[in-house]
């Protein structure tokens, strides 16, 4: 499968789009760099075109699926570390190799709760990776230990922490070197896309401090193994939390008088917004109702307006100045005055409230279909899907006892796994493939909208959408190719054929 | 002049498609010796685009040994913008083919000397030793390129400006925003046009009616610059039923017993062609 030029044209195929959308159209790629291209520049500019043209047959041609949240697949776990470097970086290297048959050609190794000297040495040892075959490792994803005991779900309680002194606990647990402003991080790293993503509880002593300098470290704080009221969540989301890990699971129930973490997923930009309510004073009385107030005003000419003096009604009038399609918060963040901040927390967020991602687990077990359905109508494009896979992910494993760990062994039925001889789910062992599939099945929405949520979103969340999960001209030749039914055909990785079916 | 009416786009398209295919199969280009086609942009074009694109995926047609040349350019319109005529031929018709991209032409509405660029197109032109078969289509107004109404017929490839009606039909491509739509084209002249060999053009919609019957059916005017055809020894125009709207019952119904004579006579000379007795067949004048 190589090219005279390096460079191979997909045609016959239907591309899924970052608005949800399916074209069919050709994609060109260049082997050598492993990159996918501008075929139009390529054209005209540097006046080539592929010599290998590859026919998909009518099939979908998506970015790589991107699995934020995996513990691990293939009998390896990235939590079990017994001191040796090279067997564990093999094991890793083995897994990525193995994982593309699953259509993910990247992912975020993450690690559960830990005694705290695992995690300096383990966070080195994840630096991201790419074999040339194996899907990309991009960094980490630290579940713990800052959660809370309520909702620690299989954590084990001896090792959660709290952070006492705000980010400098993150740094003694984390270590200093691993949270190293992101350029410096990247550096070391030698990778364009990499990642690191913690998953804390906001209401942990000392958390929700941290949450503004990890942000700033290019760090995505996920909130999880939480109970956060809603006006906790609401804060963490201000300081920067970019993420809910995954939703409904190791969190309070929605209610309605405060819907928590879930909750978030319903929040308008304008609550949280400086936002003066139109008194009817204002209507009746103040200048909002006159000819010469409706007429479009520049900022500076309000001077000139007889009888407005106070900023009350200056609210309103600003909505008159609002273009039209613009965000009404967006437009007010110029010129509205700099409020007060409210129970010590700056509310004149500049862009206003921006809601988080939020990861599901769609294998019909972690959280009903209809729970999935909701999430999704609710907010669409936060939705990250993951498989949260235990090491025993692996689809060619047949049902049925398999060995654990600590003499423990588990139960495998179809993607449920149970502790042997009870009914407690021991995690998930769906793959993020078929997660794809549920997708669509559960909530109605199109294949490629099902797709963007395992392709488009996490790399939006991650901010690494010029590199992966897109097929924008630049972004690596990371390539999926399913059958109308969602079923992976191929996996590319690189511009490289890396896997295919039968 | 011959005037071929088919009875939608389509089976314009397919006329058209196949007519190219035979001419250019006829031609036996080689690198030495490639086949010069110049070609158009806009909506009546697709169907034949789409046809040829059909003809090369089948194997009949190969575009490795012919050099193209496009009509026009907008001016100061970024190469990649979604409405520059590069990406409309790289996306109707380029990506599809097997054509080299070094054997593309297509005028720079970009280059700093404008003049410059129109100059050295002509010259391109005649170190390929002229257009073979120079495709067309006409704009309401019966502008053919961007020869807007009152162009010299005399006019070789230069800078235009487009006139109202154009810019108000092309706002539809610029999100109904007047201000966006460019007030200038780099465009091959209407002499450019008529230097080449041979001329098929593809007139197709009621919307082009009056233009047609202006350009087959009164006199050379530079106001319906596509009426220069008239002046050509090989033109070729095809039109589907709507276009003819316009046109005399008599005019239509000439043309289509020319279309059977030239049937006639093209066979024969094919079998001659076979004999080595006869040259390519032209026109019926």
């Amino acid at each position: 499968m190589s090219s005279k030029n390096g460079l191979v044209c997909f045609t016959n195929c239907f591309l899924p789009q970052e608005d949800g959308s399916l074209v069919e159209t050709d994609l060109w790629i260049d082997q050598r760099r492993g990159v996918i291209l501008d075929a139009q520049k390529t054209f005209f500019t540097r006046k080539e075109r592929p010599d290998t043209i590859i026919d998909l047959g009518g099939n979908i041609l998506s970015p790589g699926l991107i699995d934020i949240q995996i513990n691990g697949a293939y009998g390896f776990d990235f939590s079990v570390f017994d001191g040796d470097d090279e067997a564990y970086t093999n094991n890793l290297k083995d897994m990525a190799e193995r994982i593309v048959e699953t259509g993910v050609t990247s992912f975020v190794p993450t690690i559960i709760t830990q005694e705290r000297s695992f995690y300096p040495k383990i966070l080195q040892l994840l630096r991201p990776f790419c074999t040339g075959t194996s899907a990309t490792s991009l960094g980490w994803h630290a579940e713990g230990p800052f959660i809370d005991m309520a909702k620690r779900g299989a954590h084990a309680p001896s090792f959660l922490a709290t952070a006492p002194e705000g980010m400098k606990s993150f740094e003694e647990l984390y270590g200093a070197e691993n949270l190293a402003e992101l350029e410096d991080w990247l550096m070391s790293a030698g990778s364009e896309a990499a990642v690191r993503i913690i998953t804390a509880a906001p209401e942990v002593t000392g958390v929700m401090g941290a949450i503004g300098e990890l942000n700033k470290r290019g760090i995505v704080f996920s909130i999880g193994h939480s109970i956060a009221t809603s006006d906790i969540a609401t804060t963490a989301v201000q300081h920067g939390a970019r993420l809910i890990t995954h939703l409904f699971n190791a969190m309070p129930q929605l209610h309605h008088r405060d819907p928590s973490i879930i909750g978030l997923l319903g929040a308008s930009p304008h609550l949280y917004s400086p936002f003066s309510p139109i008194t009817s004073k204002a209507l009746y009385h103040g200048p909002v109702m006159s000819p010469v107030a409706l007429t479009p005003l520049r900022t500076n000419s309000k001077a000139n307006i007889p009888g407005l003096k106070t900023p009350v009604g200056s609210e309103a009038l600003d909505d008159v100045e609002t273009p039209p399609q613009t965000p009404v918060f967006k437009a007010r963040s110029n010129v509205a005055p700099r409020t007060q901040n409210i129970a010590g927390f700056d509310l004149d967020a500049p862009q206003g409230f921006t809601r988080p991602f939020y990861e599901l687990i769609v294998d019909g077990v972690h959280s009903h279909p209809n729970s999935v359905r909701l999430a999704y109508s609710s907010y669409p494009e936060g939705c990250i899907l993951i498989t949260d896979a235990m090491k025993i992910l692996d689809p060619n494993l047949r049902d049925g006892v398999h060995e654990w760990r600590d003499g423990k062994r588990f139960v495998k039925e179809g993607d449920k796994l149970y502790l042997e001889g009870t009914e407690t789910l021991a995690g998930s062992v769906v793959t993020l493939d078929k997660c794809v599939r549920n997708f669509a099945r559960f909530t109605g929405c199109s294949l490629a909208e099902a797709i963007k949520c395992a392709t488009y979103n996490p790399a939006k969340c991650l901010g690494i959408e010029n590199k992966k999960g897109t097929l924008r001209a630049g972004a690596d030749a990371d390539l999926v190719v399913f059958d109308a039914e969602g079923v992976v055909q191929t996996s590319w990785v690189k511009g490289k054929r890396v896997w295919s079916r039968g | 002049m011959r005037l071929i009416i088919r009875e939608d786009p389509s089976h314009v398209g397919d006329y058209i498609a196949n007519y190219i295919c035979r001419r250019i199969n006829d031609f036996a280009p080689t690198a030495e010796k490639p086949f010069v086609l110049g070609l158009p942009t806009g909506s009546s074009p697709i169907p034949t685009y789409k046809s040829l694109i059909k003809l090369v995926k089948d194997g009949k047609l190969s575009f490795k040994h012919v050099v193209t040349f496009n009509m026009d350019e907008y001016v100061g319109l970024p190469q990649d913008h979604s409405e520059s005529y590069h990406t409309f031929m790289f996306r109707e018709f380029f990506s599809h083919i097997d054509i080299p991209p070094s054997q593309v032409h297509i005028l720079n509405g970009n280059a700093p000397d404008l003049i410059g660029e129109c100059k050295s197109y002509e010259e391109q032109i005649k170190s390929f030793g002229g257009i073979e078969l120079f495709l067309g289509g006409i704009g309401e107004d019966g502008h053919i390129a961007f020869n807007e109404p009152g162009s010299s017929l005399a006019s070789r490839t230069r800078i235009k400006t487009l006139a109202y009606d154009t810019i108000l039909a092309n706002a539809r491509f610029f999100n109904n925003d007047i201000s966006a739509v460019p007030r200038m084209a780099l465009t091959v002249g209407v002499a450019t046009v008529l230097d080449s060999r041979e001329v098929v053009v593809v007139v197709t919609g009621q919307r082009k009616a009056l233009a047609l019957s202006k350009a087959i059916e009164e006199g050379v005017n530079h106001l319906w610059t596509l009426s220069a055809l008239q002046l050509h020894p090989w033109a070729l125009i095809v039109v589907d039923e709507d276009a003819t709207a316009e046109l005399h019952v008599k005019t239509v119904k000439y043309f289509k017993s020319i279309e059977r004579v030239q049937d006639e006579v093209e066979a024969t000379q094919r079998q001659l062609k076979i004999k080595g007795e006869a040259s390519q067949v032209g026109s019926m004048e």
